[in-house]
């Protein structure tokens, strides 16, 4: 006989919970809805920039432009963490920075941190790790004058040879129904790790290459191309993050508010019996004591 | 005088009954009653005593009085004896190795006893200024109870639990452990309990022996049995023999006593099933008004004097696991120490059942166990009240939106929930795992080190019933190497 009004409060403040948890998920299923079509509408966009990238490198085999150096020198590495930053999005950030400790665990190089997102920012902090760089104002609407100073950043520290590598943990969008916590290179610049759906094979595909002619030379336009191409990919990663994390949270919240459902069915049933329990000993009492006076 | 004192039965009511006797000689109220009854069992006649306890004068020199013994048999104008005092047990070192029922009978089958003395089982309980106020330890080597509830030397513990989790068996590992080391006497009450258990005990008793002398734990104890097939007057008063008993022995010699009752409720019930009979009007739930007086009654003279100490350890019942249920929950207040024994902590395979949370002792207080012991104490229930908060966020929204202390917390706290559990001697046979023993010192400083962190990497399940925190460590090296 749990004590009733301990119930009935308990239920209560489940049934708020799930108040909040159900509004949640109707909110990040709108914010999905918004975030996927702006990673998509980028998507044609990287698209023709990888294949221009690739038109040109078939030109320009020879050139080592320095984006695509390895180098063997340099004992530093950086990465990018891609973290939210708002929780109650289930496994989200766990996921994004199980890769990211991994990665860490495994690069020989001493790694720099470039954390994205206040719950990434505070497990490290809880995990006493250095963090090279914190940016926090990136939300669900990744803008790309956020994005390109990072990039940009990087790109420089790689050119100075400060950096032999860049990486990024993020969580990347396959379909709706599929997301994968990842690391993806960004520096030095490999072809295979577009992240951007369909676009790698689009021109193979077609059996069909153009042959241009580049005025400027080839060597010139990489020299634009090359970076432009890491800003977007790095961008695209935002995006499929950004994408990702409403997903993530709209699985979390239905999960949490299906729950708490449970939870109140449960408590009422308990409730319920305590109830009926209450009302029966109360009936004995009431019936003993009369027929003992009686 | 006494013994020429002789009524008629007037009326048998179930387990109570009337007589009258002349009205300037009614037999004061507690008066033992004794009568002969015949029985026919397939055309046999048997006859039998059957003892009676006065309980209320009806007046007119009726009284109505208590059967101790089955009724059965007896008819209205059956002739009835009154002995002039209380029922009465025999006392003394002769008593010791021997089995009795509640008037003092053996049933052991080793024919009758002869005693220097017997005393009345009804008596006062000692003086206030008689009261011992020494505060030890009494440490049994069980974790969860050394830790969180310990046992005090000449005071008196409860073990509560609902129906099957295990208060039998922790009684009967308390009398393993301590019976065993224990230089006093120990005497043992089975009030309305299963008679295979009592049976089960006395056989263990007899193949246990004290320390290394070679004698049997039997040799030291006196047993009582009441159990559940007797009426209701038996079960009332058994426990007031066995006290009885333990009384004579704190009293005249002075040694540590032990006193273990199974099960106090079972007196409560007893009780209540005699209280309509005798025409009191019943209170909540369906008990006797008089439901704290009996108990207190009878928990009062459970206590530590000048002379000698009796600590006692009791077993009670908790029906339908509701620690509200007047029973329990008057027996509660007497207590130094509650071990509550929880259902679902059971359900987890954890046993012994003992809830962390709810268990306490009076003792658990530095000036008592020591500014360490405390402190890791109250760290410990710190962890496990905070996990027992964040069930249900994890119940709703998962263990990952935790925040990172709070993770690591539960992990802690379902390490030391499992810690808790410990293999008992006497349940050697059905588990399978020999009985450990841990001392207080290494009880205080496996857990110090569980709290600090220490052992966060072995597996949950390396924690399930190990000694120490090095054993722990062991199992979780054999538990990889599969």
């Amino acid at each position: 006989m749990a004590n009733r009004r301990a119930l009935v409060k308990r239920r209560k403040a489940v049934t708020n919970t799930r108040k909040i948890t159900r509004t949640m998920q109707l909110i990040a299923t709108a914010r999905f809805q918004a975030a996927m079509s702006r990673a998509t509408a980028s998507q044609p966009y990287s698209a023709k920039l990888a294949e221009m990238i690739r038109d040109l490198s078939a030109v320009a085999e020879e050139t080592q432009h320095p984006l695509m150096q390895t180098r063997d020198d340099v004992d530093r590495a950086a990465l990018v963490v891609l973290t939210s930053n708002r929780g109650l999005c289930g496994s989200y950030n766990a996921n994004v920075l199980r890769a990211a400790m991994a990665h860490i665990k495994a690069e020989d190089r001493s790694t720099e941190t470039h954390m994205v997102g206040r719950k990434g920012e505070s497990f490290f902090r809880f995990q006493e790790l250095a963090m090279a760089q914190v940016t926090r104002d990136i939300d669900d609407k990744p803008r790309f004058d956020q994005v390109q100073p990072i990039a940009d950043a990087l790109m420089e520290r790689f050119r100075q040879g400060e950096i032999a590598s860049a990486h990024i943990a993020y969580t990347r969008f396959y379909t709706p129904g599929k997301q994968k916590a990842e690391i993806m290179q960004l520096l030095p610049l490999v072809e295979k790790a577009e992240p951007v759906e369909g676009d790698a094979s689009e021109g193979a595909k077609s059996g069909y290459r153009a042959e241009y002619e580049f005025i400027p030379s080839p060597e010139e336009l990489l020299d634009q191309l090359l970076p432009a191409s890491v800003r977007m990919r790095l961008f695209q990663c935002f995006n499929d993050a950004a994408v990702s994390e409403q997903i993530a949270r709209m699985v979390a919240m239905k999960a949490a508010t299906e729950a708490a459902g449970d939870m109140i069915k449960n408590l009422t049933r308990e409730y319920n019996r305590a109830r009926q329990t209450h009302i029966t000993m109360e009936l004995l009492d009431i019936v003993g004591g009369a027929n003992a006076l009686a | 005088m006494a013994s020429t004192n002789i009524g008629k039965v007037t009326q048998v009511i179930g387990s109570t009954l009337d007589a009258q006797f002349q009205e300037d000689q009614m037999p004061a109220i507690y008066n033992a009653l004794k009568t002969e009854l015949t029985r026919t069992i397939e055309g046999e006649v048997f006859t039998e005593t059957l003892w009676c306890e006065v309980a209320q004068h009806l007046g007119g020199g009726r009284v109505r009085a208590v059967s101790l013994g089955s009724t059965d048999g007896l008819a209205r104008g059956a002739s009835i004896v009154d002995t002039g005092a209380p029922v009465s047990v025999p006392v003394g070192e002769e008593t010791l190795g021997r089995v009795f029922n509640m008037v003092g009978e053996t049933i052991d089958d080793r024919g009758p006893i002869e005693v220097k003395g017997r005393m009345p089982i009804h008596r006062m309980a000692p003086e206030l200024k008689d009261i011992s106020p020494k505060t030890e330890l009494f440490e049994t080597g069980i974790k969860v109870v050394d830790l969180l509830c310990p046992l005090v030397r000449g005071g008196k513990a409860g073990l509560f639990g609902g129906a099957g989790v295990g208060k039998t068996v922790i009684i009967q590992e308390l009398i393993a452990r301590l019976a065993r080391f224990h230089s006093g006497y120990s005497c043992f009450a089975g009030v309305g309990e299963r008679t295979r258990e009592g049976n089960d005990l006395w056989l263990e008793m007899q193949d246990a022996k004290i320390g290394d002398t070679g004698r049997s734990v039997i040799d030291q104890t006196v047993m009582v049995f009441g159990q559940m097939n007797e009426p209701p007057g038996a079960r009332l008063r058994v426990a007031l023999s066995a006290l009885t008993m333990a009384e004579h022995f704190r009293d005249e010699t002075g040694a540590d006593t032990l006193l273990f009752v199974d099960n106090i409720f079972r007196f409560s019930q007893a009780g209540s099933e005699v209280s309509a009979l005798l025409g009191r009007m019943p209170s909540a739930v369906g008990y006797q008004p008089t439901l704290a007086t009996e108990m207190g009654e009878l928990q009062e003279r459970i206590t530590s004097t000048n002379r000698g100490a009796v600590t006692s350890i009791q077993a009670i019942y908790v029906p339908a696991d509701d620690y509200t249920d007047p029973a329990p929950a008057t027996a509660f207040a007497h207590l130094d120490s509650t071990v509550n024994l929880e259902r679902s902590i059971s359900e987890k395979g954890i046993y012994p059942a003992v809830d962390p949370l709810a268990s306490s002792s009076r003792v658990v207080a530095p000036e008592y166990v020591g500014e360490r012991h405390y402190r890791v104490a109250r760290r410990v229930q710190q962890i496990l009240q905070r996990n027992k908060d964040l069930q249900d966020i994890i119940a709703i929204l998962g263990v990952d939106e935790l925040s990172e202390e709070d993770r690591i917390l539960v992990a802690r706290a379902r390490r030391i929930e499992r810690f808790l559990s410990q293999a008992f001697f006497v349940a050697e046979q059905f588990t399978g795992m020999p009985g450990v023993n841990v001392t207080r010192e290494d009880t205080i400083r496996s857990f110090e080190e569980l709290c600090d962190g220490k052992w966060d990497h072995l597996s949950e399940q390396a924690f399930m019933y190990v000694g120490t925190i090095e054993d722990a460590a062991r199992r979780d090296e054999e538990l990889k190497q599969g």
